[in-house]
């Protein structure tokens, strides 16, 4: 699903924040990206939807390698890949609803897809009764789950997560990884940086370990160490 | 797609709404800048009316009595003629009844009374006299032999009403060449900070937006649509401008009827309607690029 090879990433031409990274994510799988601050964790993840592009080696993403795709197709590209982010990145002026079915909206789904799509994904991260609310009036952990709605509403089939828990008390962040691990089971690969050592203890998943930009460690069922 | 074309509109008005001032300032610049375009082009129509008698280098008009027969035309053509030294005898025109009256509908646009008093027993003829390169001063020198022939009604100079005339319409060409060129950059300095406030205003929007795979295009699409409204809307007041200063224009010039020339400077209701229509089109396109351009600037987020 995934694959980056010997992928290299300077800022400025000095700052290396990756170096010959390579390896494969298969269809399904649930990663963990673990190191300190600046190991090159956000980096890699940007590296997957073209945020970033790397100055020597190549990105796979279903197939395609994405570093020559034409900006145009860009934006297709990223309908199949889901974002989560650390500080959510809801639009404080819109509610819960209108967060979610944005994400729809401006990729032009119909207005019946919007309105069939956007309950159920309400249902599954179990924010059912809170549509209307705003953002402010929900918890940490609530508006969390309404980012990952935003991210799968669109059924992609990849999901970034960068920092997901870094801002939630120990038992929300499980509440989360709970639901990211749904998520997982329905076939979504689940790409996620953290530096959580306890949800990554938990969780026992395959761990890339960065560590000043150099892959360290991958280990299949591993521990945060 | 009819859910895409309401999420165009909403934005926009959002958006709108969201930036009065410097959306009010925008269009009220671009309005005054149009305003000074139009307006350029009609004093410009109104000179060219006013010279275009003269146009071809002709020098000197020689007016014939409605009342003269063929036999006697002939014969003020042959004086004229008689002087191929001076007069360039390729270039000497005649405008008989029906071209004098074509000629006199042209320049008597503003004044559609007085030209439904024209007709066959009161309208002149002429002949356009062209000189001989360097011959003008001979051919001025000619003007009074010419004017005593029978049945000549008066000769008319170019160069008594040619260069003023000339002079003042370059002089407001410049100043009002000038002044819109600064004005229309200064409009789309504005139309180009409101669509990058709107869009900073916005950035958390937009990054979820590519994020979530929207295409430059629709990001993009509300902001044009926000420029080519300010267009629009600066170009209908300035056609209002338009209207209210010809009509001013054309009022003041038909008190100065006395000399009949004058009223050349007025301009027809078409081309004031085709003036204000370009000024429309050139406003919101003009709106539209700016923004489109500022969007595609701002969209690296």
């Amino acid at each position: 699903m995934i694959r980056l090879e010997n992928v290299t990433k300077i800022y400025n031409g000095q700052v290396t924040a990756l170096r010959d990274a390579t390896f494969d994510i298969a269809k399904g799988e649930f990663v963990f990206l673990v190191g300190p601050s600046g190991s090159g964790k956000s980096t890699l993840l940007r590296m997957m939807n073209r945020q970033e592009r790397p100055e020597k080696g190549a990105v796979w993403v279903a197939g395609r390698n994405i570093n020559e795709m034409p900006d145009s197709k860009v934006p297709h590209l990223r309908r199949n890949i889901g974002n989560i982010f650390q500080d959510y990145k809801l639009l404080l002026n819109k509610t819960v609803h209108e967060n979610v079915a944005f994400a729809l909206e401006v990729i032009g789904r119909p207005k019946h897809v919007i309105r069939q799509q956007v309950p159920a994904v309400m249902d599954l991260v179990g924010l059912a009764g809170k549509q209307d609310r705003f953002p402010h009036q929900l918890s940490g952990g609530e508006q969390q789950r309404v980012s990952i709605a935003r991210a799968f509403v669109n059924r992609p089939l990849i999901l970034l997560a960068d920092e997901p828990t870094g801002n939630l008390d120990p038992g929300t962040g499980e509440g989360i990884m709970r639901l990211l691990d749904r998520i997982n089971k329905t076939g979504t690969t689940v790409v996620m940086a953290t530096h959580d050592q306890r949800i990554v203890n938990m969780m026992r998943k395959r761990v890339i370990q960065m560590d000043r930009g150099i892959i360290v460690r991958d280990q299949a069922r591993g521990v945060y160490e | 797609m009819l859910s895409r074309v309401g999420y165009i509109f909403r934005e926009t008005w959002a958006s709108l709404r969201r930036n009065v001032t410097l959306t009010v300032a925008a269009i009220l610049t671009s309005a005054v800048s149009l305003f000074l375009v139009g307006g350029t082009f009609l004093v410009q129509r109104g000179f060219d009316n006013l010279l275009s008698k003269w146009s071809g280098g002709v020098q000197m008009i020689v007016y014939v009595n409605y009342s003269a027969t063929p036999e006697q035309v002939d014969a003020i053509k042959q004086v004229i003629e008689s002087n191929p030294t001076v007069v360039d005898v390729k270039k000497l025109d005649y405008l008989d009844y029906d071209r004098s009256l074509a000629e006199a509908k042209r320049l008597l646009a503003g004044d559609p009374g007085t030209f439904a008093l024209l007709n066959k027993n009161n309208l002149p003829t002429e002949f356009k006299v062209v000189p001989m390169p360097g011959k003008t001063d001979v051919l001025v020198g000619l003007a009074d032999g010419f004017d005593g022939l029978p049945k000549v009604e008066r000769v008319v100079l170019a160069r008594d009403q040619v260069q003023q005339i000339s002079k003042l319409r370059n002089f407001v060409q410049t100043v009002t060449v000038g002044l819109s060129v600064l004005l229309l950059v200064g409009a789309l300095i504005l139309i180009w900070t409101t669509i990058r406030t709107a869009m900073f205003a916005r950035r958390r929007e937009i990054e979820v937006m590519k994020l979530v795979g929207a295409t430059n295009w629709f990001i993009r699409i509300p902001f044009m649509l926000e420029g080519l409204i300010q267009g629009l809307i600066g170009g209908l007041l300035s056609c209002a401008f338009l209207v209210f200063f010809n009509r001013l224009w054309t009022n003041g010039v038909v008190q100065l009827q006395g000399e009949n020339s004058f009223t050349a400077l007025v301009v027809s209701d078409s081309f004031l309607n085709f003036v204000m229509l370009m000024v429309v089109i050139f406003g919101m396109v003009a709106g539209a690029i700016a923004s489109g351009v500022a969007a595609s600037r701002f969209l690296d987020v």
